[in-house]
């Protein structure tokens, strides 16, 4: 359409090529939004749980991106990529928060550490919400973790030399739910304001597990005799 | 055209002088003595569900205060969460006096809070809202440029809530409170000109300079 629209205008090829793409872009813009979560995290003031942790960052959870098609007519697709920020956010938690911590990347680590237990946090669910939809003036985001602790031994698959988390049964899972939001400001755009929201989201994230995670079903026997409680 | 921009400006000036905010000050505990020197740091609430104290107007009070008294030392509230991460988050912070006490029971909270060597916290609850809002202006664009018509006007109020506690005597010390409104104008011929009440800053102005009275007195 944009195409027949420039056509029946007196331009040269070029200069049509050229509007065409600017056409589309503005509209592109119009139509989808795309976050990838950025911001600084401090590290918490903690007296360290007296365990060695091994974490297990998945694939998935590395590379966790919310994306919610436009299905209405004025409605915009977004994609809040989350992933990164993620790994950088209880990559900053973990290491304060436990005695010793370290990050299982691959079957050799698993061999080489000598850790009491792996921790994997999976990201369940991230719903957002902002002015458009909801006519509060506060950009919202929801997160819902499952987080599980599990024997090294349950994820090591010996036969493939490789980590397996089909089978494992961990000794202590839990949900974890964490909510963030930001008030509209003056020129601030969405996108801003989606990152910021997603930003607090995290660090209400961090302080939900700081709080809650020696009253998790499991952890405190765990922590008094971690070679024995699993 | 030149002619026509010079009676929008002439106009806006005068919507301008008619611009008013109204403070409404409350004070309920008298100060009793002041700080000579020390630090204190002023914090928003964020645990409303449909609202967040707006952490510029936080910055604002806090600039007032460091303004108006070199003796007090003020931590800006970013710096002063993230020190204590994650004890003053929305789902943490202490919501009054009594959980600080709770909270100085953990050792690295405690040595945390001695090395910022903290007299006072100040909580601030509040937001600035538009009420309501009246008028029209039409825009349009045509091969010879772009421009607006019409009039529109809108209120503005805000309304904060300064909590005071002392550290050193581990007690609730005052509650202050500013109510500031306003009317906003924007006529437009061609350019639209926005003539916005200063409300947030009056009431900032109006709760900071309480605070400092508070903060100064004997001293």
């Amino acid at each position: 359409m944009v195409g027949r629209l420039l056509d029946s205008m007196t331009l040269g090829r070029k200069a049509q090529r050229l509007l065409t793409l600017i056409t589309l872009l503005v509209l592109a813009a119009c139509t989808s939004r795309e976050v990838i979560v950025e911001g600084s995290f401090p590290t918490p003031l903690v007296d360290p749980v007296p365990v060695s942790v091994g974490v297990l960052f998945t694939q998935e959870f590395k590379e966790h991106e919310l994306v919610d098609d436009a299905t209405g007519r004025g409605e915009v697709s977004w994609r809040v990529s989350t992933g990164t920020a993620q790994v950088e956010f209880w990559s900053t938690l973990f290491p304060a928060f436990f005695q010793n911590v370290v990050f299982i990347e691959s079957y050799e680590d698993l061999q080489t550490y000598d850790v009491d237990a792996v921790l994997i946090p999976k990201v369940a669910d991230v719903q957002y919400a902002i002015p458009l939809y909801t006519n509060v003036k506060v950009y919202e985001i929801w997160m819902r973790y499952n987080l599980a602790l599990v024997e090294p031994e349950q994820i090591i698959d010996e036969e493939n030399a490789s980590i397996s988390l089909e089978n494992m049964q961990p000794f202590a899972e839990w949900p974890l739910t964490a909510y963030g939001k930001t008030p509209t400001a003056f020129m601030q755009s969405d996108i801003d304001a989606v990152n910021l929201a997603a930003v607090m989201a995290l660090r209400d994230a961090g302080a939900n597990f700081i709080t809650s995670f020696l009253r998790v079903p499991g952890v405190m026997d765990w922590i008094k005799n971690p070679e024995e409680a699993q | 055209m030149k002619r026509a921009l010079l009676s929008v400006f002439m106009l806006g000036g005068l919507l301008g002088g008619c611009v008013t905010a109204n403070v409404d000050e409350m004070t309920f505990d008298a100060p009793v003595a002041g700080m000579a020197d020390g630090s204190i740091v002023v914090l928003g609430r964020r645990h409303a569900p449909d609202y967040d104290t707006e952490p510029d107007f936080i910055d604002c009070i806090g600039n007032h205060i460091s303004r108006g008294s070199e003796s007090i030392s003020v931590i800006p509230e970013r710096q002063f969460v993230d020190a204590l991460y994650p004890w003053f988050e929305p789902r943490t912070a202490p919501l009054s006096i009594e959980s600080v006490g709770r909270l100085m029971m953990l050792p690295s909270v405690a040595n945390k809070l001695e090395d910022l060597d903290l007299n006072y916290m100040i909580w601030i609850d509040g937001r600035t809202q538009d009420t309501n809002s009246s008028g029209s202006m039409t825009c349009g664009v045509g091969p010879t440029g772009a421009g607006c018509f019409g009039f529109g006007t809108w209120g503005t109020e805000s309304e904060y809530e300064a909590t005071i506690w002392n550290f050193d005597d581990g007690a609730e010390v005052g509650k202050m409170s500013a109510l500031t409104s306003g009317q906003s104008y924007m006529p437009a011929v061609v350019v639209p000109i926005p003539i916005i009440a200063p409300v947030q800053d009056t009431a900032c102005d109006s709760l900071g300079t309480q605070l400092l009275q508070y903060l100064s007195a004997g001293s």
